[in-house]
């Protein structure tokens, strides 16, 4: 989630990790100070200076720069030593990208595991060995690896929802769904996690026959808390949407209910109106900046489609 | 007994405060940042787990907690009882326990443990760094500068101060406004706080830095654990906790809540 900073690196934001790297050598001050040997400003030793440093380093290796990521992984390891667990993690981070083969790959798995049998509990290292055997195509030995992290580390929410993710990819989607609430009890205000559980509960209600009508139920739910908690979340209207009218399908909402916990037909239908309704009104307020949304302009197309699919039907129908 | 009303003088010499006021002055500041610099030297960050069998020891309480606080937010029925049936079962058989071998047996001495031994020596190094310079140099104003009068406060006090603002001076007659320099230099003592905050930044920067920059998630470094203290029994606690607790899951009737806040900005 990006911060306040403005030059946050989100993951999956490749538009902003650009910008970011193409200010790699104003930030790292070539020109002012020459050699790498000469610490920009002393007065600039802070825990914010150094965590630009460290997306800054990402947004390099995202981007291709590889040479300046190199100097922010030594500026780092120069402060804090190459000792250190978090820069032995970058430093294995930087390896893997710039690894020509899967032979280099696997030596650099070796080396994790070196570190790892003398310092059991080094987190850091524990998630890039973890991210490698699934790059190396190995989910299942992953999956073992990242167990056994959170069995030592059960309080990672980051964890938890590698796993999910893991699982997911697997085939498996109540271990998925379990490991995901797990991470939302580590942060049960994070709206994106709701919605992500709220994915998984509906894809899992489509796939599978035995208390499909639960999950669905379940996936609503999440949704309405996500955007309840955020309430311009356009994936959060999206899945509600999509599980709303998925529930309406099936017919799994009773006409009238006379247990409140269970919702009526009548609410759902409601709710679906509610998310159209919404996602219509976002979708319209963001393509008029255009600028700002650029990073999500992916979310926004599929909206749409959405959008244009329903009122197909609705035309259809009238 | 002074007269009342009737202004007490003391004819000091001016070299008073060249020679005592302001030097007391200086050597609190200096020796407060030295104290600051020496702090961090030797200040050494809280040891992480060594095995995962430790982390997990120290991590399994607060995923107790967590599951009692957020549990009615994410959890529905089913998912809770299962969860807290497995925690307490863990909790009560001691399976996230360091050994659970050892379970029940009176907890190391913390003199022997080497764990604790390590948060001992902290502590002592944080004290005898309060106290080393303290001593010094109060026993040097002691030996140089006791029983002088230094300094008169411009307003007037009630007799309770005069201990407080004339200590070393015996002298039952004179006015509390008049300040003694080993009180001067308590004054100091406590006084000082304000100006290293300003001159060393808000309070240890530097000091809490290097740890924050250290653990790769803070959550990784934490031990809720003090030494010495028995896990097993805030285990075990932590599992009535979860026993006694009562499910609701703000989750159930969420449908109706959304249309309901939301469906008047809407239309």
């Amino acid at each position: 989630m990006g911060g306040s900073v403005g030059t946050d690196v989100n993951g999956s934001d490749v538009l902003s990790a650009l910008k970011l790297a193409q200010q790699a050598p104003a930030i790292l001050g070539h020109g002012t100070a020459p050699s790498i040997n000469i610490p920009a400003k002393v007065s600039r030793d802070t825990v914010e200076e150094y965590s630009r440093l460290e997306q800054l380093f990402l947004a390099c290796l995202q981007t291709g720069d590889d040479k300046s990521a190199q100097e922010c992984l030594d500026r780092l390891s120069q402060r804090f030593g190459p000792a250190n667990e978090r820069v032995m993690g970058l430093r294995g981070l930087y390896q893997e990208a710039t690894a020509k083969d899967t032979a280099a790959l696997d030596k650099c798995l070796a080396e994790y595991e070196k570190i790892l049998s003398e310092t059991p509990v080094n987190v850091p290292v524990m998630k890039r060995r973890i991210a490698l055997l699934r790059s190396l195509q190995r989910p299942t030995d992953a999956i073992a690896a990242l167990i056994q992290l959170l069995d030592a580390v059960p309080t990672d929410a980051e964890a938890w929802v590698e796993l999910a993710d893991l699982y997911q990819s697997q085939g498996l989607g109540s271990q998925a769904i379990f490991s995901m609430e797990e991470a939302l009890l580590i942060a049960p205000n994070s709206w994106n996690i709701h919605a992500r559980l709220g994915e998984l509960l509906y894809v899992c209600s489509s796939s599978s026959e035995g208390d499909a009508g639960r999950l669905a139920g379940k996936s609503v739910q999440h949704f309405c808390r996500s955007i309840e908690l955020c309430d311009d979340y356009l994936r959060g209207y999206y899945g509600l949407a999509m599980a709303a009218s998925h529930v309406l399908e099936n017919k799994y909402a009773p006409e009238s209910s006379a247990d409140p916990a269970v919702p009526s037909r009548r609410t759902i239908e409601q709710l679906k109106d509610l998310a159209l309704r919404r996602l219509d009104h976002l979708v319209q307020s963001r393509s008029v900046d255009d600028q700002h949304w650029a990073s999500s302009r992916g979310e926004l197309i599929a909206a749409k489609e959405l959008l244009n699919r329903y009122s197909a039907v609705n035309s259809a129908v009238k | 007994m002074a007269a009342q009303g009737v202004e007490q003088t003391i004819l000091r010499d001016p070299a008073l405060f060249y020679w005592i006021l302001f030097p007391i002055s200086v050597v609190m500041i200096l020796t407060g940042i030295l104290r600051h610099y020496a702090t961090v030297l030797m200040n050494t960050p809280p040891k992480p787990a060594s095995t995962l069998a430790e982390s997990r020891e120290r991590h399994a309480l607060l995923r107790g907690v967590n599951l009692r606080n957020h549990g009615c937010a994410v959890l529905d029925r089913e998912a809770f009882e299962a969860r807290r049936n497995y925690l307490v079962n863990g909790f009560r058989t001691g399976a996230f326990l360091k050994d659970p071998n050892n379970r029940g047996q009176p907890p190391a001495n913390p003199m022997t443990d080497p764990a604790g031994m390590e948060a001992m020596m902290g502590m002592l190094k944080g004290n005898m760094m309060m106290m080393i310079p303290q001593t010094l140099i109060m026993s040097w104003i002691n030996a140089f500068f006791s029983g002088f009068v230094i300094l008169k406060l411009p307003f007037p006090l009630t007799i309770r101060f005069k201990s407080m603002l004339q200590s070393g001076v015996m002298t039952r007659d004179l006015d509390v406004q008049w300040v003694s320099s080993l009180s001067w230099y308590f004054l100091n003592l406590m006084g000082l706080q304000s100006i290293f905050g300003f001159i060393l930044g808000s309070d240890n920067a530097a000091n809490q830095m290097a740890q924050q920059m250290g653990m790769a998630n803070p959550a990784a470094m934490m031990n809720p654990m003090q030494p010495g203290q028995d896990p097993d029994k805030l285990f075990l606690a932590e599992a009535e906790n979860l026993e006694v607790m009562e499910h609701f899951s703000i989750l159930n009737g969420i449908e109706e809540r959304v249309l309901r806040n939301f469906a008047p900005e809407v239309n």
